[in-house]
């Protein structure tokens, strides 16, 4: 896995009279975690679907490498290398976990998109258009690292939130993202799945991927990131190391209201 | 003068209009719910006023009042109570409620044909039609009448909730529910005051365009239906533009008759567009508006109707099956002519039924226009079977068929649940209004059945077997589209369109894929349609008698299974000959589909717990769980499941000290 950079420069994103996003940049570095923190209504979600392209951005632009992708819809980003997890799941409840996953590995392609529509029709007609063989072998990769095993066969839908969420990102994962955007990775994770997942996201950052997440659990990220971004009321606060975020004035006194984030062990 | 004269005497049509669209906007306002139904409702209120006023003589105003104030509220109440009540208990999604409003609406379209039959009445008017002649004005007074009862009726009630706590109590139990029960607000009391309003506004708009158009079910209830392009026109708020969308209707419909073109070619389609413009601003305003699903207008997917697990369909289990299903197909054959006259339907609607499982039950795209696909690939097949040899003809059949699909795909790709579904209705509405019924189309067509090869395939048996051998390739595809990587996309994008974009499924590219494909093979069972009957009658690919009972059908039998799709495809002939009439089975569907919530996954997924549940009744219990816990079983949260698993392991240890 090679890693990417992606970087939001200038985002701002209106909803009506409402900014929700002010003149924000952010960068993910890759092979490095980077935290998105801020209260509730701070504009980290919506700075985050401006980056994966579930919302386009009012100004601003969004860069993957060198290459421009503002315009791009959630599914060529996908292609690019842009992986995502959900906030309100969205798993495929019908599939089963291994399914789930298939479904990511299947789709890494770069191919021009004539192809791909090809490549469709043709399995209308019954060919095999895919080495199922070969993703399969990704897929069970993927699930031995997140310890799926057990659920590998169950439909996911009969499936507890925590272990959606890990399904959720290890379909990420099948997809071979150059970068990885996690949206609220650890809420409804109890303790222990929390150290896992930051595990998972350790070891996933040292295959150089490059790792977004926003995240409200302070505690974790202060532990797992490389670099943290502070927002408030749509604008960004302040940048740098987590020992540096934590002695900000301006951080502490935003978030005052929580009491000063408790110091790590 | 002309002109004002002519915008005056679409006043009526257009106050009609606006109380159609008005109420469609309060229905969904007050219940969330986006009333599908709601045509049929006014449709049965006018045939009751009819009934009354013109049949037992009972004074008009009489009738308007047991009708409209006595009838439709209690209908409304009972639709709460009895439908739609369970579902909000069951946390069901929108996309079964709009299945139960699309049942309704088949049940009472039944209900209708089958009570007061096909014929045209002229119901006689609420209001005095006399006209008065101010100056050179013309001014009818039945028309006035209809807008004061509009703006009276539209005013009084937005006051009524203003002044009360009621409309508080209202928006909030369509809000959240939950919440407005935890305040102390009676939300069945609300709800049930909810649906009666919009039966009441239904109501009178029933008895009000009866009287100004005339009385058939069919015609009717798709012109309510037609005027949802009022509250999409209004962004479904804003209640003054939807009264003047609808007024500027009547009077654009009724201004288009002072324009008279010489060249017959031109009077045809500008006759055509005048008498369907609802249609025309339906489909516009669909497409025009791109947004609606951001203002509150999703229904969701059709996840619902679809239960089946995404596992890999194994050869062995399916040769069983369809070859089971298979030798139930040759039976015909050693039918006498009649009945096997009659069976010749059953792969012909049979592929039609299979083309809603691909949209519908494999990709999650609601299409209620599938009989506009069925038609073009009949009236097609027909114009160049003439001139052509018959195979390709048919080809050509499904290719145009696959060409309006394809069309129809790209709106599909913004839209979901309640606007995907009005806007593929629309599609099938416009081509039934615009070609089908247009004598430039269909004058002088003759069907006849394909040779092969030099072989005549117009004998029964051999045609039948030809029909068999179409509906194996209809069944090839819909294996290829079930399986392997194509297959998983699909259902991917039925599940989570978010989701499988997020891991770079071409979510655009495979909607027009699969509308593309559903039409073609909607297309080539419609052309199979017309051969068997040796004829192409437009009322066969009718968007109300044909394309919403054969939806409702498909969902009823098991959205997700192509073989279910046979199986209703058999029901359907099947009571249609022991009856002889073909509305029976409308009620029996219509009738499932309301209460379809208490069928997840149709038929099929009944039967196919029956099936497990002979083999092994705790693999019942397993699946079943499996099957409902996301949405129905209470879950405990993630620390009460923590908690739960430290009980156990220290209960554990305890047991083994």
């Amino acid at each position: 896995m090679t890693g990417s950079r992606l970087s939001g420069i200038g985002i701002t994103k209106r909803y009506g009279g409402l900014t929700a996003v002010d003149d924000v940049s952010v960068t993910a570095e890759p092979g490095r975690i980077t935290a998105l923190i801020g209260p509730n209504g701070a504009g980290k979600t919506t700075l985050f679907q401006c980056l994966t392209g579930n919302e386009r951005p009012d100004t601003g632009s969004v860069l993957l490498d060198e290459r421009d992708i503002t315009k791009l819809t959630p599914d060529e980003r996908a292609r690019l290398g842009v992986g995502r997890t959900f906030q309100r799941l969205a798993v495929f409840p019908s599939m089963t976990v291994a399914d789930n996953l298939g479904v990511g590995a299947e789709h890494r392609t770069t191919a021009p998109r004539l192809l791909r529509i090809g490549a469709l029709l043709l399995g209308i007609l019954g060919f095999p258009t895919v080495d199922e063989k070969r993703h399969q072998l990704h897929v069970d990769e993927v699930i031995n690292m997140l310890q799926l095993q057990e659920v590998r066969d169950t439909p996911a839908g009969a499936l507890p939130t925590g272990t959606l969420r890990l399904v959720e990102l290890g379909r990420a994962l099948c997809h071979d993202p150059k970068v990885l955007l996690l949206d609220e990775p650890a809420s409804g994770l109890d303790s222990e799945e929390t150290a896992e997942l930051q595990l998972v996201l350790r070891r996933v950052a040292g295959d150089g991927v490059g790792v977004l997440l926003v995240e409200h659990d302070v505690d974790l990220v202060f532990d797992v990131a490389d670099t943290v971004f502070a927002m408030a009321e749509g604008r960004l606060l302040a940048s740098g190391t987590p020992d540096e975020i934590r002695a900000h004035p301006a951080v502490q006194e935003a978030y005052l209201d929580v009491g000063p984030p408790r110091s790590v062990s | 003068m002309l002109a004002l004269n002519y915008a005056l005497a679409g006043l009526g049509l257009g106050a009609v209009a606006a109380l159609s669209g008005v109420g469609l906007l309060i229905t969904y306002r007050a219940t969330g719910v986006f009333n599908v139904a709601h045509g049929a409702i006014a449709m049965i209120a006018a045939y009751l006023f009819w009934q009354l006023a013109d049949v037992w003589s009972v004074p008009s105003w009489l009738a308007a009042v047991l009708v409209i104030g006595l009838f439709a509220p209690a209908l409304g109440a009972l639709l709460e109570r009895v439908v739609f009540r369970p579902l909000q208990r069951r946390f069901a999604t929108r996309a079964e409620g709009l299945v139960a409003t699309i049942g309704i609406l088949v049940l009472l379209l039944g209900v209708a044909i089958e009570v007061w039959g096909r014929q045209v009445r002229h119901p006689s008017s609420l209001f005095p039609a006399n006209v008065l002649h101010p100056g050179s004005l013309t001014l009818h007074v039945d028309a006035f009448s209809d807008l004061a009862a509009v703006i009276i009726g539209t005013g009084a009630l937005g006051l009524a909730l203003k002044l009360t706590p009621l409309g508080t109590q209202i928006r909030a139990v369509v809000d959240r529910r939950d919440l407005a029960e935890l305040s102390g607000v009676d939300a069945d009391r609300v709800a049930a005051i909810g649906w009666s309003i919009g039966a009441v506004f239904a109501a009178l708009t029933g008895v009000l365009l009866a009287s100004q158009l005339s009385l058939d079910s069919f015609n009717l209830t798709l012109v309510v239906l037609e005027t949802f392009a009022i509250p999409v026109i209004a962004g479904l708020t804003n209640i003054p533009i939807a009264i003047g969308a609808g007024i500027a209707l009547g009077i654009g419909m009724s201004e288009m008759t002072l324009y008279n073109p010489s060249n017959t070619q031109v009077l045809n389609i500008w006759n055509a567009l005048h008498s369907n413009l609802p249609v025309v601003l339906l489909l516009v305003a669909l497409l025009v508006r791109r947004n609606l699903a951001q203002s509150g207008g999703d229904a969701g997917l059709a996840t619902t109707f679809a239960r089946r697990r995404a596992a890999e369909p194994s050869i062995p289990r399916m040769a069983l099956q369809y070859g089971g299903a298979a030798v139930a197909l040759f039976v015909p054959l050693t039918f006498d002519t009649v009945s096997l006259e009659r069976a010749q339907q059953v792969p012909a609607l049979g592929i039609i039924f299979v083309s809603i499982v691909a949209v519908t039950g494999y990709s999650g795209q609601i299409s209620l226009g599938q009989a506009g696909y069925a038609g073009l690939g009949a009236l097609f097949f027909a114009r160049f079977s003439s001139d052509t040899p018959e195979l390709f003809a048919l080809l050509i059949g499904v290719l145009a068929a696959g060409a309006v699909g394809f069309l129809t795909g790209y709106p599909a790709i913004r839209r979901r649940g309640l606007f995907l579904a009005l806007t593929t209705f629309a599609v099938g509405a416009f081509v039934s209004r615009f070609v089908f019924q247009q004598p430039y189309f269909t004058n002088g067509i003759t069907v006849s059945r394909p040779s092969l090869f030099g072989l005549s395939l117009a004998g029964d048996r051999a045609f039948y077997l030809f029909e068999l051998a179409m509906l194996a390739i209809a069944f090839l595809i819909m294996y290829n589209l079930r399986s392997g990587a194509l297959g998983r996309s699909l259902v991917a994008i039925r599940d989570s369109e978010e989701g499988a974009s997020s891991v770079g499924v071409d979510v655009r590219a495979l909607k027009v894929l699969i509308f593309t494909v559903s039409a073609m093979l909607a297309g080539l069972g419609g052309a199979l349609l017309a051969q068997q009957r040796l004829s192409f009658t437009s009322t066969d690919f009718d968007p109300l008698a044909a394309s919403l009972p054969w939806f409702t059908v498909v969902i009823v039998f098991g959205a997700d299974s192509a073989a279910a799709a046979i199986a209703g495809a058999g029901f359907v002939v099947l009571i249609n000959s022991a009856l002889g009439d073909p509305s029976a089975y409308e009620i029996v569907v219509g009738l499932v589909a309301a209460f379809i919530g208490y069928l997840p996954g149709g038929i099929a997924e009944a039967g196919r717990r029956l099936l497990e549940w002979v083999m092994t009744p705790t693999a019942l219990l397993r699946h079943y769980n499996a099957a409902t816990a996301p949405r129905v079983a209470p879950q405990l949260s993630d620390r009460g499941q923590a908690a739960l698993e430290r009980l156990r392991a220290t209960r554990q240890a305890r047991g083994e000290s």
